[in-house]
């Protein structure tokens, strides 16, 4: 009976880990064709590297180590790869920039946090150490998102938020169709998005539902931001503020008295015990030196 | 007429060493040259920054903070011998108050000077007061031990008044300067009566005074560290576990001092056995307790092991930390309190040789508070090259901390040259109380 149960025990446990193996073997970058042969529409120069390096050490030297020198976080699991070695330096740009959007596993998702142009920077640098590296420029046309014009509408009593994209075209104003579109609201650290990642129907119109115990500043004002991608139109984004959050009025950590404060601002009870100690002493002090001072006095009679 | 030879001898005996000898010169010469290469080895910081000492980003304490806290500890002794003991009544400590007094002076007066060695720049001091804020223990730091200072160099002089007299009235061959100085600082002492009265007085009010700032030093000193929330830092006990290390080491640094006085200024029937058994069995006594904190501060969180604790205590216990630490509670706590049962260990030579282990292992005691925690901060260390991991001091770093030492011992060997380290005027008081019991 009990070798029965540990034998099932220990098969099962083989099996587990076989699998598991199997599993992050397995897994790779599905990375798809039409991404591949994706390009930056821009020339990757020495201040793109630069700012791309900016952006490296920022968002991935913590794991990734500094580029080729061999330093990445080794005790993660996948192990991250320095980005300069053969292997990443062997993908054409689409997929790094894939990459470098979605994530994967272990690996954060950069789709929000970093600018489409951003990303393309960063490939720029991840490039910089490649001596055999050719760039593809790629020959969309980039003043198209100039045409790109962006209204957004919120309904206070559904708590909605409808984004209409329009592009200006020379024969008209004609409306963005399932173009990708994104809503954040900025707060301290970043942007926080808000509700999923939708498309824009026949009309150019998507629609997000807005929370309602989203925190506001003092009157309830909230500075949202709209991220619009489109396959023909480039990126577009634009920035407006809303009365769509709840007032909050909340005393900033360093307003009142603290033990965290500034001088001026220290607390009362502290005040009082730290000058009325160095009084009291002090005042002991100078009576010591009175009394020698008689003494001194009482010598020359 | 025997009471007044007496008395001569007394004073000849306590005067004696106030003068200018070969080796008292020979002895200046060298930690003279001592302290010069030192102070080239702090040209090398000022000129170079702190990069030549093994101080980094996440070790930034090291060998100059233990060495401060070992400096505070140290001076706690002045403290415990001229007020406790003396307003307990002990009769004994009586001759050894100055040997301690100097001692706590020479000491306190120093830990200042090793903050700034630390700070890079000493221009930076400035700093503390135009930004200080008074919610920090560092500006409490400053303060308490700055009036330690004062009150220690008070209670240092106020028993000295009428013994300056008596050097200005017996040392008529020193130079013309020392006399002067002597006469000044006699403040008109003629023994009236009413004199007494303020000196006994004042001696008493700065004695009661100096114990509440002689623990807020070394509490507020503990407080540097205890106020974080770093492992090995963070402990309530941290104020009690300081302040009875430091009589420890005090203790230690007296029974040194207590040991070259008797010899080297042939003070035999001054510091005399008894004085040594005394201080022998203060020693342990201040090391039991000690001894006690110590199985708190480590036992409680051992027993836990609590995640971050453990790897801190695992590095303390048996890890790269390990040598020191047995090292330091064994040989400087442990066995001392065991060898100092013994009537025997408590002659001058052989509680002289454990004084000098004690004293040692305090000073490694500090370097052991003070350095392994910043070695394991809670958030892990990435992408930093070795010497940022594990700190290591570099022979500048070692030079500058071996500087304070050598002020401390210029300080103590020019006031020992100054003053009867032996107080005078009381030792004739005594003398004359037990002759009328007679």
């Amino acid at each position: 009976m009990f070798r029965k149960h540990h034998f099932i025990k220990i098969s099962l446990t083989f099996l587990i880990t076989t699998l598991f193996y199997l599993h992050s073997f397995a897994q790779n970058w599905d990375i798809p064709d039409d991404k591949k042969t994706k390009n930056a529409n821009f020339k990757f120069t020495n201040q793109t590297i630069s700012e791309g390096e900016a952006i490296y050490t920022k968002n991935c030297m913590s794991c990734h180590g500094n580029l080729g020198k061999d330093n990445s976080l080794k005790t993660l699991n996948p192990i991250p790869p320095d980005l300069a070695s053969v292997k990443t330096q062997e993908r054409t740009d689409g997929e790094l920039f894939f990459i470098i959007t979605t994530g994967r596993m272990l690996m954060p998702s950069f789709k929000v946090i970093l600018s489409e142009e951003e990303r393309w920077k960063l490939t720029s640098y991840i490039r910089s150490l490649n001596k055999k590296y050719v760039q593809i420029v790629s020959e969309t046309n980039t003043s198209k998102s100039n045409l790109i014009k962006i209204k957004m509408d919120f309904d206070s009593l559904t708590n909605k938020l409808k984004v209409d994209v329009k592009a200006n075209e020379t024969s008209g104003v004609v409306s963005l169709k399932d173009a990708e579109v994104m809503l954040f609201v900025l707060r301290y650290f970043g942007k926080l998005q808000i509700d999923k990642t939708v498309r824009t129907n026949n009309e150019g119109i998507a629609t997000f539902n807005f929370p309602k115990d989203l925190p506001g500043d003092k009157t309830g004002n909230v500075d949202l931001v709209v991220k619009v991608s489109d396959e023909i139109y480039g990126e577009v984004e634009t920035q407006s503020k809303f009365k769509a959050g709840i007032p909050t009025d909340k005393p900033s950590l360093t307003e009142k008295r603290a033990i965290w404060n500034v001088l001026k601002k220290a607390p009362i009870w502290i005040i009082i015990t730290y000058t009325s100690i160095v009084l009291i002493v002090g005042a002991v002090l100078l009576y010591i030196i009175y009394s020698l001072m008689k003494l001194r006095k009482l010598g020359n009679n | 007429m025997l009471d007044q030879s007496k008395t001569d001898k007394i004073t000849t005996d306590l005067l004696r060493p106030i003068r200018l000898n070969k080796a008292f010169v020979l002895w200046m010469g060298f930690l003279g040259i001592s302290l010069v290469i030192c102070l080239y080895a702090y040209t090398l910081q000022l000129k170079n920054g702190m990069v030549v000492t093994g101080l980094r980003d996440y070790v930034s304490w090291g060998m100059y903070i233990s060495n401060f806290v070992f400096f505070v500890a140290t001076s706690l002794i002045g403290m415990l011998i001229s007020a406790v003991l003396g307003l307990s009544g002990a009769k004994w400590a009586a001759p050894l108050a100055r040997i301690a007094e100097i001692i706590a002076l020479a000491f306190a007066a120093v830990a200042g000077l090793v903050i700034i060695s630390d700070m890079g720049h000493p221009e930076r001091l400035m700093y503390v007061f135009i930004y200080g804020r008074i919610q920090s223990p560092i500006v409490w730091d400053i303060t308490v031990v700055s009036v330690y200072v004062v009150i220690s160099a008070l209670l240092l002089y106020l028993p000295l008044i009428p013994d300056m007299k008596i050097c200005y009235n017996k040392l008529e061959k020193i130079p013309k300067l020392n006399r002067w100085l002597y006469k000044i600082l006699s403040l008109n002492w003629n023994g009236s009566l009413e004199q007494e009265k303020i000196i006994k007085n004042s001696t008493r009010i700065l004695a009661i005074l100096i114990i509440p700032v002689a623990l807020a030093i070394h509490t507020v000193t503990s407080w540097l560290f205890a106020s974080t929330s770093r492992v090995g830092w963070d402990s309530t006990i941290f104020g009690p576990y300081f302040v009875t290390g430091a009589f420890v080491s005090g203790s230690a640094a007296v029974i040194i001092a207590m040991f070259f006085y008797r010899k080297n200024f042939k003070l035999q029937d001054y510091i005399t056995d008894l004085h040594f058994d005394k201080m022998g069995k203060l020693l342990v006594l201040v090391s039991l307790v000690y001894l006690y904190f110590n199985l708190n501060e480590f036992m409680v969180p051992a027993y836990k092991m609590k995640k971050f604790d453990a790897i801190h205590l695992n590095d303390l216990f048996a890890g790269s930390y390990a040598l020191m630490f047995w090292a330091v509670q064994i040989l400087g706590l442990v066995l001392p309190i065991l060898l100092l049962l013994f009537r025997k260990m408590r002659k001058p030579l052989p509680i002289t040789i454990i004084a000098i282990f004690v004293i040692v292992g305090a000073w490694f005691k500090r370097y052991i508070i003070v350095v392994p925690t910043q070695e394991h901060p809670y958030l892990p260390i990435q992408n930093v090259p070795l010497n940022f991991k594990i700190y290591s001091p570099t022979l500048t770093e070692t030079l500058i901390t071996i500087a304070p030492f050598i002020l401390v011992l210029i300080i103590i060997t020019l006031l020992s040259k100054l003053i009867p380290v032996i107080p005078v005027h009381e030792s004739i008081h005594q003398n004359e109380e037990t002759q009328n019991e007679n």
